[in-house]
């Protein structure tokens, strides 16, 4: 590999795991792995909404309760806005509601953390649906 | 239609109420759930989805049934440090 490719290779694998952290399943997307891609969307979007449902926007405070609000920003960089929204509106949440909603937010970011690593991987490697299917 | 959204939106202002009760432990099993399909989806080298369903539902029983067995203990714990 020239230095050319390794450069457009290494920019590549920078588009995906920004991809896949702006819109959870979009690294997947963009190597073709539409299936997979479909599935971490639905899923990761899903529990970070079930977790602002439970616990309201009040969960993502960045002041408050920082040590939450970094796994939370692996959701994707959409969470820094609700998080300045906190801020400025002053929305709380406490006691039961905010505990889950926070484990929900908070977990919704660590998997796709996960996912944008998987993605980076997959497009490192050459795999993807781009390369064929396997046999059923 | 706007109204629509509106409420919609003020629905994740303002927290639902959930109390200190044992069933609040329920709300585990739709997290395990999220956590099994996307270790999946990440694993599997190519999604078949019956092959999908199958290996989510077994690694959903397995991580349930572990965290009701981590209850389970924990709550002979107490009884016996309480009791």
């Amino acid at each position: 590999m020239d230095s050319r490719s390794k450069l457009d290779h290494g920019l590549f694998l920078l588009v995906v795991g920004l991809a896949a952290w702006v819109i959870p399943g979009g690294g997947h997307f963009l190597i073709k792995e539409h299936k997979r891609a479909g599935i971490i969307f639905a899923t990761i979007t899903l529990t970070f909404l079930v977790g602002l449902y439970i616990g309201s926007v009040g969960v993502i405070d960045p002041v408050g309760s920082w040590p939450w609000y970094i796994p939370q920003m692996m959701t994707s960089p959409v969470v820094g806005f609700m998080g300045h929204l906190t801020k400025v509106q002053g929305y709380h949440s406490y006691g039961k509601p905010g505990d889950i909603g926070q484990i929900y937010t908070s977990v919704a970011g660590m998997m796709n953390l996960l996912c944008i690593i998987s993605a980076v991987y997959m497009a490192y490697c050459g795999r993807g649906e781009i390369i064929g299917e396997e046999d059923a | 239609m706007l109204d629509n959204f509106a409420n919609m939106i003020a629905a994740f202002t303002a927290p639902e109420h959930i109390g200190t009760t044992p069933y609040s432990i329920l709300w585990m099993f739709p997290l395990l759930a999220s956590v099994s399909i996307i270790y999946k989806a990440t694993k599997l080298r190519v999604i078949f989805v019956k092959k999908f369903v199958k290996e989510v539902a077994i690694l959903f029983l397995t991580l349930s049934l572990f965290m009701i067995g981590v209850a389970v203990l924990l709550y002979f714990v107490v009884w016996f440090v309480t009791g």
